[in-house]
């Protein structure tokens, strides 16, 4: 090395090898297509020395000519010499700690979470880790649904993630160790793996566990050895479900070395026990199936919680209760139509509800009234009597919409009736009235709680209804109501009102209260108009009214889509007196009904003006509220579009509850903000897993006591040479090179030459 | 022909009886009582055609809106009307009556696509042969009509099941002055029956003079009869105006008990 050094002028204490390389990619082509030509061109080079008689001359000239062709060969190949600088390596070892959730389940008989048997025997086995750390370089993990690399320190080690997946774990794990020497792997863990069938292992972590060049020890935290439990292992409950229409729930309960009793499992909404169940737990089972079924009485989203007792000597006893959340909604929207009598704007409006199937219908036409004689006995008659007991008592609040069309009460409901039809407004059911002889005043509703719930006051007239041609007149102001439009676009929508058929007969005698919305009218000669669509607001209802008993004629005339546009006219009717989402003039949403943790919670909201046009720069009180109390009270202004949005990080896990207030107008929505608690469905140890692991892989699989001795677990640790640094040298490319090529072949010539060849 | 079958058969005394009876209403209740009323009121107009007699029952439609104004809450326009098809009025009206008892012209096209039209938007049609006779002219004026009027869908006869025998009335039974069917054929669209149809003359058997005097005999039956073919005129009018109201399911076990326990003759 050190003459090599000298030749070449390099420090020969920055290498320690050389090596010639050659560098065409097929030396030995070229030097096969030499060996077969060189002869053959020496043997024709040999005959021509012919004349020349001195065997020594001959021989150098010979000579000559092969040491050209062995200079000329050399150039071909293009060899160097490289000085190089190896070094040792050291091969890995990598330990997986089971940071999943799994690992804070009390274990037996230490009675002491999982993950403080990993954590006491690595303590106990640190002599022999340290030992390993000599010759391997031991890298730490968290492993979970994932790994993430860490230092053996143990100070941030907790059980905290939400799952465990060995699938991704492996996968990880290979993808890390690709051009790394891995001989070997720890994997602490219980082996709870939801994402596994009992007693199988897929597919997902055999084949990541092959390319592990090493073998994988398992070694298992805890034990299923009198594991004590009472579980909701599984919840089956729909996202969605309809108002007064039963919810069915299916479960199963895990038991565990409980021994015999009788649990009660409740479902509760807020604090109301909506249903309570008895489940007999015997020695001898595990899984209990049990079906649950209520009824929601209120639409949103609703949140229920099931639970079960807890035991003190339970492992875990979180997953003795969950929460889900059901959206109810409105299956059909049922209506309670009254008619005061048969006829054709009775019979349209009923054809379009009945026709409707967002629509459960119930229609009374009282076909006779008491005046009226039949001439015939009650049996031959198809008259029922009219239950207005079981519908204004009994049955009132389960109606969404009640519609009064040409009804005079009397004799037909008792008065106090009408206050309870009050009642059911104001906390947020919908009533309309709709014209004719028998509505209004000439129903008796002058100074009646039914007064108290419509847009309008009575006014006593000499003629209470008006027998004369008119066009409905559309408020422009309100033009933007939803109960108006008939057609998306404004200007089509205003054309289609007045293309509609004129109508005939008013209500007269009715006055607008100060915060009706006057939304359609008819001009008289006197200048002031009559309202005839009025909608106003009672409570937390809505009343509507409609002062005419002829819109039946834009379904029978039909001039200009009237048929459609007559439907289209009670659908928007009905929606906006139910409070569809659509027709509020506040909306309040957040962009996601549940959130993990540590998930950013987005809330809107958008203000309507009374004319549906967007409210702009008006300031409402937004407040969070958590556990009732209120965590977060903000005053937002609405931008240009009547909108604005709000974002907060919540602290806490759980339910939460956003309201906004503006303009006397409030919303409110729920969502849920849920600690993922899938670990604790299935909380017993798999040993079936982590055997498996072990087996496959060449590895040991021990249950660890907090004071295993792992010294007798040894790994493989061939050599590992790479090089750190070297340099090349061309011994072709240079002057001598060719030069001796040319000064053979040179000297050959002047030697044939002067021995007189050509 | 019998003097009760012609209009021209008033008597002198019921003209007297009427003339004072409508001065009277007009003393007391002044013009507007008698005013158009509102219109949602019942109307019944009667259709005019050419050829054959339209107005065979000039007081069939009167008769029965004063039946209808007595025995149910239905409020009723009683101003007698009648219209051509080719009307413009006629969309006014949903209810419309066609009677006669002999043979017609057929209608024109253009009629009979307004009432194809008509009866398609929701109106409704009774046809009535006042003949009292089987295979009239007027039958088969009527079906070559609704031949042409609606080519894809023949007259079906209207089962007992149907609203029309339990609107009002339970009745099992088609009565009318003559009974020459003892069923009533119909037309349906998407579940509702626009067009009826009796052979049986109806509008005879409701037919009184402004005395009170019926109009008409019935053939071969008496007063239970023509009570029956009433309450088949007023369940007609009160299907038109509810529809399958009567078979809501709040109607259904009582009516149901009612058939089971007194069957209506």
């Amino acid at each position: 090395m050190n003459n090599l050094a000298k030749i070449f002028g390099f420090d020969p204490k920055e290498y320690d090898q050389w090596q010639l390389n050659w560098a065409p990619e097929d030396p030995w082509l070229i030097a096969v297509s030499f060996a077969l030509i060189t002869p053959l061109a020496l043997w024709f080079f040999w005959t021509s020395l012919r004349r020349i008689s001195s065997t020594p001359k001959k021989i150098l000239l010979l000579s000559l000519r092969v040491l050209a062709f062995i200079f000329l060969l050399v150039i071909l190949l293009r060899p160097e010499l490289e000085v190089k600088k190896n070094h040792s390596l050291k091969n890995h070892i990598a330990i997986l700690l089971d940071d999943s959730k799994s690992l804070s389940i009390k274990t037996f008989p230490k009675e002491i979470p999982r993950i403080d048997l990993v954590k006491e025997t690595l303590e106990a086995n640190k002599e022999y880790f340290e030992q390993l750390k000599k010759d391997f370089h031991v890298d730490t993990y968290y492993v979970s649904d994932g790994i993430k690399k860490t230092n053996s320190s143990l100070e941030n080690y907790q059980a905290q993630r939400p799952y465990t997946n060995f699938a991704n774990v492996l996968e990880e794990l290979n993808k890390d160790y690709e051009n790394k020497f891995l001989k070997g792997v720890f994997l602490f863990s219980d082996g709870a793996d939801l994402t596994q069938e009992s007693e199988d292992i897929s597919q997902g972590i055999l084949r990541p566990l092959s390319r592990i060049n090493g073998p994988v020890h398992s070694l298992q935290a805890g034990s299923n050895d009198n594991f004590k439990d009472l579980a909701l292992e599984s919840v089956s409950a729909p996202d969605f479900g309809f108002v007064q229409q039963p919810v069915h729930l299916s479960l199963t309960v895990y038991s565990s070395a409980l021994g015999n009793r009788n649990v009660p499992l409740v479902l509760k909404e807020g604090g109301r026990i909506l249903v309570s169940k008895i489940i007999e737990i015997r020695e001898d089972q595990k899984h209990y199936k049990v079906d649950l079924q209520f009824t929601p009485r209120k639409i949103g989203k609703r949140i229920y919680t099931l639970n079960l007792p807890r035991f003190a000597e339970e492992s875990i006893l979180t997953n003795n209760q969950r929460e889900f959340e059901v959206d109810v909604a409105r299956d059909r929207i049922r209506i309670l139509h009254l008619n005061g009598r048969p006829s054709w704007d009775s019979r349209y409006l009923r054809e379009v509800l009945a026709n409707n199937p967002r629509v459960d219908l119930l229609s009374f036409f009282i076909l006779r009234s008491l005046g009226d004689d039949v001439a015939a006995p009650t049996s031959e008659l198809s008259l029922i009597p009219f239950p207005s007991n079981l519908l204004f008592d009994d049955y009132l609040s389960s109606f969404d919409l009640v519609i009064f069309q040409n009804f005079k009460y009397e004799p037909f409901i008792d008065k106090k009736y009408l206050t309870n039809i009050r009642n059911y407004v104001e906390n947020g059911g919908a009533f309309l009235m709709i014209g004719g002889e028998l509505s209004f005043q000439g129903g008796s509703y002058s100074r009646t709680p039914i007064e108290d719930i419509l847009p309008v006051s009575f006014k006593e007239t000499s003629t209470r209804f008006l027998n004369k041609d008119f066009h409905l007149q559309v408020n422009e102001t309100f033009s933007n109501h939803p109960m108006l439009r008939l057609e998306k676009d404004l200007q089509l929508n205003q054309e289609v009102w007045e293309g509609l058929p004129s109508l005939h007969g008013t209500n007269l005698g009715l006055i607008a209260n100060k915060d009706a919305h006057v939304l359609a009218e008819v001009e008289t000669e006197s200048g002031s108009p009559i309202p005839m669509l009025v909608a106003g607001e009672y409570g937390k209802g809505r009343t509507a009214l409609l002062a005419t008993d002829s819109v039946w004629n834009w379904s029978f005339r039909k001039s200009g889509g009237g048929g459609r546009y007559y439907q289209r006219f009670w659908n928007n009717i009905i929606d906006w007196l139910i409070s569809e989402p659509q027709t509020r003039r506040l909306q309040l949403e957040s962009d996601k009904d549940r959130y993990r943790e540590e998930e950013q919670v987005l809330i809107k909201f958008k203000l309507l003006e009374k004319n549906y046009q967007p409210a702009v720069n008006a300031t409402g009180r937004l407040t969070v509220s958590f556990c009732s109390s209120e965590v977060i009270a903000k005053d937002l202004k609405t931008d240009e579009l009547g909108e604005q949005v709000f974002s907060f990080l919540p602290e806490e896990t759980g339910f939460y509850e956003a309201e906004i207030e503006i303009e006397n107008l409030k919303e409110k929505i729920m969502f849920s903000v849920l600690k993922d608690n899938a670990e604790f469905e299935k909380p017993l140890v798999n040993e079936f897993i982590l055997k498996k692991i072990a087996q496959v892989s060449g590895g040991q699989y021990i249950e660890l006591n907090g004071a295993n001795d792992l010294s007798s677990i040894q790994f493989e640790n061939p050599e590992i040479k790479i090089k750190s640094h070297s340099r090349s040298f061309s011994l072709w490319d240079n002057w001598w090179a060719y030069g001796c090529v040319v000064g053979f072949l040179f000297l050959d010539w002047w030697l044939r030459r002067k021995a007189g060849l050509s | 022909m019998h003097c009760y079958r012609h209009p021209s058969c008033f008597k002198l005394k019921g003209m007297r009886k009427y003339l004072f009876i409508t001065a009277l209403a007009f003393f007391l209740f002044g013009e507007s009582a008698l005013a158009s009323a509102s219109d949602s009121n019942l109307t019944l107009p009667r259709i005019v055609y050419e050829g054959g007699n339209d107005n065979a029952r000039p007081e069939g439609m009167r008769s029965l809106l004063a039946q209808i104004a007595r025995r149910t809450s239905v409020e009723v326009n009683r101003e007698p009307i009648s219209l051509k098809l080719s009307d413009p009025n006629l969309f006014k009206y949903p209810f419309i009556y066609l009677g006669g008892d002999e043979a017609f012209e057929p209608f024109p096209e253009s009629d009979l696509n307004v009432l194809r039209k008509y009866l398609s938007y929701g109106g409704f049609l009774f046809i009535d042969d006042n003949s009292a006779e089987a295979d009239s002219g007027f039958d088969r004026s009527v079906r070559r009509m609704v031949t042409r009027l609606f080519p894809q869908m023949p007259l079906r006869n209207i089962s007992r099941d149907h609203s029309v025998f339990r609107s009002f009335y339970l009745l099992n039974t088609v009565s009318g002055r003559a009974i020459i069917n003892s069923y009533m054929e119909g037309i349906s669209l998407k579940g509702r029956t626009v067009l009826m149809y009796s052979v049986n003359d109806q509008a005879g058997a409701w037919s009184r003079n402004k005395l009170g005097d019926w109009n008409f005999d019935m053939v071969a039956g008496g007063y239970r009869q023509r009570q029956l073919s009433i309450r088949l005129g007023i369940n007609i009018i009160l299907y038109a105006l509810t529809l399958d109201y009567k078979k809501d399911m709040v109607h259904l076990p009582i009516i149901l008990e009612r058939l089971r326990r007194y069957q209506s003759p």
